[in-house]
């Protein structure tokens, strides 16, 4: 199987060709351009937390509903947390 | 595609004693349609209004152009998130300690590029041979 990154790579160039399924308008893609662009000059990768840095703990609810406490999975051994955007 | 990225990890994770958690903005509603979509065998937390992402300092607005553009892709963050601020997290994979200090941090703030969930293993195994944790 192709790496993760090979496989949005894929995407990024079957997008920003403008050619079906996306269609995508030439504008799009600039303005797309333009907001990482923008993002990344603000310094926001710079101030996220860190390697050495304490993580904030935290009690979520999870998809069936129920309380997820991060102490809790700890206790079980290190944990893999990744901030995801979203399903759209 | 990070979702399903970490999915085919997960069992090595697991192996290694240790384990995913996926935090997102979105309502459950949400987070229960996607984790049963994909098959997913760690859970999606709900992170009302962007408490934790907050903490972990990765929050952003979007600017009014992207909003405008998102919303014609009916893109619409307002409902996903029960917010009207268009506010999302910048895409990063973390790797805590059971101490809970931070041991790996992958963070970017263009979501188009993702650390391979292989360089994530090898990490852990790492930290899990150590005999500090």
């Amino acid at each position: 199987m192709a790496s993760l990154q090979e496989r949005l790579d894929e995407f990024k160039k079957s997008f920003e060709s403008g050619a079906p399924p996306y269609n995508a308008p030439h504008e799009v893609i600039e303005t797309m351009h333009r907001a990482t662009a923008e993002l990344k000059g603000t310094g926001i990768e710079q101030r996220a937390l860190k390697v050495g840095d304490r993580a904030p703990s935290f009690t979520l609810f999870n998809e069936e509903h129920v309380q997820v406490a991060s102490a809790d999975l700890l206790r079980q051994g290190p944990l893999v947390v990744s901030f995801f955007r979203g399903h759209w | 595609m990070e979702l399903e990225a970490l999915q085919g990890i997960n069992s090595e994770v697991r192996a290694l004693g240790a384990q995913i958690v996926v935090l997102t903005p979105e309502l459950e509603r949400y987070t229960r349609a996607l984790h049963k979509k994909l098959n997913l065998t760690f859970d999606i937390l709900t992170d009302l209004h962007l408490k934790t992402a907050e903490e972990f300092r990765l929050v952003f607005t979007l600017p009014d152009y992207l909003r405008e553009l998102y919303k014609s892709f009916g893109s619409t963050l307002d409902r996903f998130h029960d917010e009207s601020e268009y506010r999302l997290p910048m895409p990063a994979r973390y790797i805590i300690d059971k101490q809970g200090t931070i041991r790996a941090a992958d963070v970017n703030a263009d979501y188009t590029i993702r650390s391979e969930p292989e360089e994530t293993l090898k990490q852990l195994r790492t930290l899990t041979a150590s005999p500090t944790d």
